[in-house]
């Protein structure tokens, strides 16, 4: 690591000087460093070495608001445990910020005080972006999405060949010539979002949910020039690029007069669009958001898709995504939805807000240099999913199929990943007549 | 005319106590005007859940030990730090009774010595829990350690002046120089942990996660 100049420290403590309010301002003054938030997390259950403690990451960011913005902190530091920023501080906090955190937020409720501890690891994320030592794998994934409009630096050309091909192939699946994948159609009800890991790689999951737009009688739309619902710069704090890629996506609705936003099956690009993304462009959305777990929740309630449980006999499990659960409040509604789909369904233990994180949050996926710390925190999650003897893993998350799809071949588990949609289409019963023209809606 | 006759039968030891009792309080003051100046962050998300009753969920049954792996998890420490707390909140009862000069007596008297030897304990397992663990020390600050005796201390000093008299002054001077560490050290957290439970309670609740919702298929 280079020397660090005066100018990147002033940058970097900007996030706790002009950025305070009243939440950092407690959590920073809340850990009283009692250590037993360490079972919480995975890094620490995997690893077991003092650093990992969840704790541990928070005084690290503590200690340097201590010795910059507090008396003691100035006047006698070492009673207080405050560091300067410098090279050693600032390496330490890249590797355990980056490295050894996915923010998945599960020490938070079990922490005996109630501090927030991921929050303050995003605001260690955020200080190590002002300075600029975001790890280059990430910041790379981030570029390609500011530069090219989507995370995988898919060409408009490709994105639309892709869909047409997947239209085909869903009017012989469903039976019906005038089935399509609707693009750029203004007015629609729905705007529907992917992640671009699913044009790329997971193009089923597209079908999928074509599929039940088209039996539900869906007014809905793909944007072909936004439809990334993933936000790389929510995980480096990067907040100006985080905005960046928010404003575009809001501009869209907004152009395509979306009643709603769908959001695909992504855990925290559902957290960095709904949650975050009002902030980080100061500005509250005119249209609903809701992630497609409810909206697939909602038609099987209201009885738009019929599905037949029937129809998958294997076992099946869920894995909760720790931004959709544990902070965003979605756990109740895929369960429903399997509760409907399958017949044979076993949960994990812990489960819902309280589900281990399978290592792939946090943007770890992007981040190549920690890649055998995520295959050994997820062992945890492959030991989960072990024990419930199921064949089918879903989850409402393309990062988490991802890890999960590497911990199936690195710990020999023998399952099939699967998303929500997919189950749900899978199970999808025919309905008697629905005529879906590109432009019209009638059911 | 009451306060003033208090005031007029304080020895040196209760004055310097007392002295330290209004740094104490400015010190803890200054604290909680300073958190509520800097203000809540505004957010503009379109909640999907209540704040009021996850706040209310984040100060009550969010704390139950079942549900969090920082209690039933370490089942002894998690007690003998209940029992701790409940002595520094008895401790503190206690000293606002002997500066007013309702000494307890009696029987009571041994209850609270008793009880307060039993938290002083459970302050010394911890202190030396926090030396003796590789983890917990590697956490560690000077802070921890002087924030832990002090409180120990002064359970232990309560404990026995309610026994010997003569131990009084001791007993000030300990009360003293806790009090005016207090807003310094990690003792803050007396104020912080409010805030950081409110805080909390805010972000669930607009998210819908606390209170959590029942399971019904």
């Amino acid at each position: 690591m280079e020397k660090i100049s005066k100018e990147k420290i002033r940058k970097g403590l900007e996030v706790l000087d002009e950025g305070m309010d009243g939440k950092l301002f407690t959590h920073l003054n809340s850990c009283v460093h009692c250590g037993l938030c360490a079972e919480s997390c995975i890094y620490f259950l995997a690893f077991h070495e003092s650093k990992f403690i969840p704790a541990a990451k928070v005084d690290l960011i503590s200690s340097v608001y201590r010795k910059y913005m507090t008396l003691t902190g100035k006047i006698i530091p070492g009673l207080v445990g405050a560091r300067k920023l410098d090279k050693k501080t600032i390496g330490e906090m890249t590797d355990l910020f980056f490295g050894a955190c996915t923010m998945c937020g599960r020490c938070v409720p079990h922490c005996s005080i109630g501090v927030d501890i991921s929050y303050l690891v995003r605001k260690g994320r955020e200080m190590l972006a002002k300075m600029g030592y975001v790890p280059e794998g990430l910041q790379n994934t981030i570029n390609t999405a500011l530069n090219s409009g989507n995370n995988m630096g898919i060409t408009e050309k490709d994105f639309t060949d892709t869909l047409s091909w997947l239209e085909d192939d869903l009017r012989f699946e469903v039976n019906d010539d005038t089935a399509c994948i609707p693009l750029n159609v203004k007015d629609r009800n729905i705007l529907y979002t992917l992640n671009p890991r699913e044009p790329k790689f997971f193009p089923l999951s597209i079908s999928a949910m074509a599929k039940i737009f088209h039996t539900a009688g869906e007014s809905w739309t793909l944007s072909t020039r936004m439809y990334d619902a993933t936000n790389y710069a929510y995980y480096s704090s990067n907040h100006p690029e985080a905005g960046i890629i928010t404003q575009r996506l809001f501009d869209e609705i907004q152009n395509l007069g979306a009643k709603t936003c769908v959001l695909a099956e992504c855990g925290h690009g559902s957290r960095a669009f709904r949650w975050e993304g009002p902030n980080y462009i100061k500005q509250e959305y005119p249209f609903e958001v809701i992630t497609s777990v409810e909206l697939l929740a909602n038609y099987l309630r209201e009885g738009k898709i019929k599905v037949d449980r029937e129809k998958i006999g294997d076992c099946v499990t869920l894995h909760d995504p720790c931004n959709l659960a544990r902070t965003g409040g979605v756990w109740k509604e895929q369960r429903y939805i399997l509760s409907r789909c399958v017949n044979n369904f076993v949960e994990m233990s812990p489960k819902g807000t309280d589900n281990l994180c399978c290592g792939g949050g946090g943007g770890q996926l992007a981040m190549s240099e920690y890649n055998e710390r995520r295959i050994k925190i997820g062992a945890l999650k492959a030991e989960q999913i072990r024990k419930t003897g199921a064949k089918i893993v879903v989850t409402p998350c393309h990062n988490c199929v991802d890890q999960l799809t590497q911990l199936n071949i690195t710990y020999k588990l023998g399952v099939q990943i699967k998303t929500v949609a997919e189950i749900v289409a899978d199970s999808i019963v025919a309905p008697e007549q629905k005529v879906i023209s590109k432009n019209e809606v009638e059911v | 005319m009451a306060v003033f006759e208090l005031f007029s039968k304080m020895n040196p030891y209760m004055w310097f106590a007392t002295e330290a009792l209004a740094i104490c309080f400015a010190g803890c003051c200054y604290h909680f005007f300073k958190l509520l100046d800097y203000g809540k962050p505004k957010d503009l998300s379109k909640p999907i859940g209540q704040i009021n009753p996850a706040v209310k969920y984040a100060f009550t049954r969010a704390m139950d030990p079942r549900k969090k792996e920082s209690a039933f998890l370490h089942l002894p420490t998690y007690i003998a730090g209940i029992i701790y707390h409940l002595g520094t909140f008895l401790s503190f009862a206690l000293f606002v009774m002997i500066w007013l000069n309702f000494a307890p007596s009696g029987w009571l008297r041994y209850a609270i010595s008793s009880f307060l030897l039993v938290s002083a304990l459970n302050g010394t397992g911890i202190l030396i829990k926090r030396i003796i663990n590789k983890n917990l020390r590697s956490l560690s600050n000077p802070d921890d350690y002087l924030s832990n005796f002090l409180v120990t201390t002064f359970h232990f000093v309560g404990a026995f002046t309610l026994i010997n008299s003569r131990l009084f002054p001791v007993y000030f001077v300990t009360v003293g120089i806790l009090l005016l560490y207090l807003p310094v050290g990690k003792l803050k957290h007396t104020i912080y942990f409010f805030a950081a439970r409110y805080q909390l309670g805010v972000f669930y609740g607009r998210r819908g996660v606390w209170p959590p919702k029942k399971e019904e298929f």
